[in-house]
């Protein structure tokens, strides 16, 4: 946190890092990580298509997982980025899970009857009549 | 080379530079201006005014209370006043009044930048608020809204009342407190003066800090679940309706992960202000100064962790109703940690009994009563009890008038000298504060003793029983507007004709002292070098050192 | 902080800046704090996604198959090389080839009109299955209960992010006017730099949207 802020007449003085490298600067990583970025959706794509059941959903969200580490890391930059990015963009994703962690907890440990009109009733979330799990359109 | 204390205090006394009052008289250099201090003023006015219609809807609701029948409005009225009164405090005035007002025209200051970092930006949230005000109080003219400033659906999504308009208010008014936000941690991080290291901010500063990461985290949120109730409102979309499968705690979820850690974007900025003005009075440095810094990060952190003590019996489950109770308890450590550093700051100081001062001890008093009926309320079997009472009424307000706007009147109070050059009658600040003072608790201890009793909030009629203590809390508030309109006129007056006050006449080591009261449009004609904690009374040395290139 | 100055367009450095590598860094953390509200905006969609989609599983499912994944898959592909282009505009730009940046805008931004006219192509189809939102829904196809509901979410999170992607394209558009005008260069490319992370966040969301709308 601290390494951002000036220090005596250091402020004056321009940061290393942050200009007159920019002519080595090199195009390959962005190329590389457009064609795993395109790799990784025909993965999802084939995952996704075959219904993994309760896997599905845990390898989609690594495979996103995955591209948006590689967008966030390459394309924006912040596998060298100043320190306070990288705070701010891990800060913003806790305070998600953190959103997401207590409200579908919430639902999920409920007294069933308090869940909404024609929500399955029950302990568990079960199947509506007439429709199992192999008779979803392809 | 450094100037002896004489030469410094000669270049911040008298600057060659006209102050930034001064520096263009236009309305159009007011209205386009991209300076911080004038933008503050901007918003400072703004929220005085708003604070004023909000305090004469609590007068209406309280007026009708005199008598347990139908008495003064009809039932739909009265719903759309308290509606109006709870928006208008909370969004309008509340929200942006230590931040938006007295942290824009500070907070350069203490941190020894000429301006914040994206000037145009600030002046962008002072429109937004405007816009976001003005599309509200349209609202509020033609129907108004009787849900309540929480806007619970199903029955905000269905009200016959214009809803609409006034969520749509708030939603810009966020964004108007997201830029803020943005902007103050933007100039802290990148606009400190040399010298200025993290263990050397001043604590008003910390307070703001905190604040704004709430600001850029939770309002965000707001914006989302506004937005979905006016969709749900016109378009029918069964998010919030039970009757399409909607669940209606979802809305109480997001509505509460911004709303409860917006309460600590209320009263954080206010210890902030408390941080201050009790070393700048008691002529003291700060007490655990490193303890008071990170407990304003610690409640911000925590403030997230507590939104579902609002869900108690709104059939959130039991499990996540225990943790979230539990979490909630949490926050009385860090306001205790703080109310502890703030008394041992007095403790052997040399104190000087001013009105800011008269409002600081307001400010504990209200703060410590108000945060331990809070950690009875955070006991989910208690809250039970009083759950939708006057008792939360009256525990908010603890928190909301008696710590915030106590802290709110101590600033404007303390930095008037600084803000306009002008000083206020002594006297009459004293008088004001204990009438405030007075009447704040002639208000809410009959609403506590109400709320217990078995009254429930937002009720228009009540069993005679209770005429009493509804007539004493009346009688309470009518005493506390009296408290306000006399600040107001003393302060009009004296912003007109009072005495040009000294550069620093608290004799303040604050850093924002540092430059002239009312300082020059560029603040400093030559950014100091910071060699000193804030408020450190045991040298004579100012707190900054003019360095000549 | 003259010497830094010299040579770039007149007023790139504010009055309160003591130098433009401070400014540049304050510029980047301000863009950063913009993005983590936009995170958190979507968080709120995401968070009611997750809950609807335990409380109606199944429901999901059914009706997730009636989307079009051709549509979603091609613009998917579409977005992503978008993402691609606006990355290598910055690079151009950082190594003093502003023509070739501005090809890439233009690339980003026909890309992004084409996601647009492709979303619009799904969204004609819903309207005439009448597969719309809450109380519009009369699809013929899935009638169990959470089926309106998954449409409620579908419409609401693809129209926010349409929302994103029509924003991002002003953006850009505003960039490429000013790359044509030799505004950046490898001394100065903050401007372009923003840019390019807002259309980043846009893609970032739809990389999440894709698998959890099209493929349940």
């Amino acid at each position: 946190m601290s390494e951002s802020g000036p220090s005596g007449q250091a402020s004056d003085v321009l940061h290393p890092g942050d200009a007159h490298e920019e002519h080595e600067h090199s195009a390959i990583p962005y190329v590389v990580v457009w064609i795993a970025l395109l790799l990784f959706t025909l993965l999802t794509y084939f995952t996704g298509k075959h219904h993994l059941g309760q896997w599905a959903l845990p390898i989609a969200l690594a495979i996103a997982c995955t591209k948006s580490a590689l967008v966030v890391l390459i394309f924006m930059h912040l596998n060298n980025s100043s320190g306070m990015p990288r705070l701010i963009f891990v800060t913003s994703l806790i305070f998600v899970g953190l959103l997401m962690f207590f409200t579908v907890g919430d639902v999920a440990t409920r007294f069933r009857p308090a869940t909404p009109a024609g929500a399955p009733f029950g302990t568990e979330p079960s199947q509506p009549e007439g429709l199992l799990e192999h008779e979803l359109p392809e | 080379m450094r100037l002896s204390e004489a030469d410094s205090h000669a270049l911040a006394g008298a600057p060659a530079a006209p102050s930034y009052l001064e520096d263009g008289t236009t309305v159009m250099s007011w209205l386009n201006t991209r300076d911080h201090k004038r933008i503050g003023v901007m918003f400072l006015a703004s929220v005085i005014f708003f604070f004023f219609i909000g305090g004469v809807f609590a007068l209406l609701l309280r007026f009708k209370l005199l008598e347990p029948g139908p008495f003064f409005v009809d039932a739909i009225s009265y719903n759309r006043l308290f509606t109006l009164h709870g928006v208008v405090m909370i969004f309008l005035f509340l929200i942006p009044a230590i931040p938006s007002a007295f942290g824009n025209f500070v907070l350069p200051l203490m941190v020894g930048a000429r301006d914040v970092a994206f000037p145009r930006l600030n002046l962008a949230s002072f429109y937004l608020y405007l816009t976001g005000a003005a599309i509200a109080i349209w609202g509020m003219l033609h129907g108004g809204a009787d849900t309540g400033w929480t806007f619970y659906t199903p029955y905000s999504s269905t009200s016959p009342t214009q809803v609409a308009p006034i969520l749509l208010g708030a939603f810009i008014l966020g964004f108007s407190s997201i830029l803020t936000g943005l902007n103050f941690i933007v100039t802290t991080h990148t606009l400190r003066a040399p010298g200025l290291n993290w263990m050397k901010l001043p604590l008003f500063v910390w307070g703001l800090y905190a604040t704004s990461i709430i600001q850029i985290l939770a309002t965000p949120v707001l914006g989302i679940s506004l937005l979905l109730v006016t969709v749900e409102r016109i378009g029918g979309f069964g998010l919030f309706d039970p009757a399409r499968g909607g669940d209606p705690v979802l809305f109480q979820h997001l509505f509460w992960f911004y709303s409860h850690p917006a309460v600590y974007i209320m009263v954080l900025p206010a210890m902030g202000v408390i941080s201050e003005t009790v070393c700048a009075f008691s002529h003291k440095n700060a007490f655990g100064y490193r303890a008071i810094a990170f407990s304003s990060i610690g409640i911000g952190f925590v403030g997230f962790f507590t939104w579902g003590h609002h869900l108690f019996v709104a059939g959130q489950s039991t499990f996540v109703g225990g943790a979230f109770g539990l979490l909630s308890m949490f926050v009385g450590i860090f306001t205790a940690i703080k109310i502890f550093n703030w008394v041992g700051t007095m403790y052997r100081g040399a104190i000087s009994f001013k009105t800011p001062f008269a409002y600081i001890c307001g400010f504990l008093y209200f703060l410590v009563f108000g945060g331990m009926t809070g950690i009875a309320l955070a006991t989910t079997s208690l809250d039970i009890h009083w759950h939708d009472t006057y008792f939360i009424v009256a525990h908010f307000h603890f928190i909301m008038v008696g710590a915030s706007v106590m802290a709110f009147l101590a600033a404007l109070h303390y930095w008037f000298p600084k803000m306009f050059g002008r000083t206020y009658p002594e006297g009459w600040g004293l008088v004001a504060a204990s009438l405030i003072i007075l009447g704040f608790n002639a208000t809410f201890i009959p609403q506590f003793l109400l709320g217990n009793f078995g009254m429930p909030r937002r009720y228009y009629q009540y069993p005679e029983h209770f005429q009493a203590l509804h007539v004493a809390s009346t009688a309470g508030a009518t005493l506390l507007g009296f408290g306000f309109v006399i600040i107001l006129i003393y302060l009009a007056i004296a912003l007109r004709y009072g005495e040009r006050s000294a550069p620093n006449p608290w004799g303040s080591k604050g850093f924002e002292w540092m430059t002239a009261s009312p300082p020059p449009t560029h603040n400093f004609d030559e950014i100091p070098t910071i060699t000193q904690m804030p408020h450190d009374y045991r040298t004579h040395e100012p707190p900054g050192v003019i360095r000549v290139a | 902080m003259s010497h830094e100055a010299a040579g770039l367009p007149e007023g790139i450095i504010g009055h309160h800046f003591s130098s433009l590598s401070r400014q540049n860094e304050a510029m980047r953390l301000g863009m950063w704090l913009f993005l983590a509200t936009e995170i958190l905006l979507f968080a709120g969609l995401f968070t009611g996604y997750a809950i609807y989609r335990y409380e109606f599983p199944l429901a999901f499912a059914a009706a997730s198959r009636h989307l079009n994944l051709t549509a979603g898959t091609v613009n998917t592909v579409v977005l992503i090389t978008s993402s691609f282009t606006v990355a290598l505009a910055i690079h151009f730009a950082r190594v003093d080839r502003p023509r070739a940046a501005a090809v890439c805008l233009v690339l980003t931004i026909l890309m992004a009109l084409g996601f647009l006219g492709i979303k619009a192509i799904e969204y004609t189809e819903h309207f005439h299955e009448q597969a719309l939102p809450g109380k519009y829904y009369a699809f013929k196809e899935v009638t169990i209960p959470g089926a309106a509901m998954f449409y409620s979410l579908y419409f609401l999170m693809t129209g926010l992010h349409g929302l994103h992607v029509v924003a991002g394209m002003s953006v850009l558009s505003w960039i490429l006017w000013r790359t044509l005008q030799g505004r950046y260069s490898s001394r100065y490319y903050t401007g372009i730099e923003l840019g390019g992370l807002y259309w980043h966040l846009v893609d970032l969301v739809w990389i999440f949207l894709y698998p959890l709308l099209y493929l349940i």
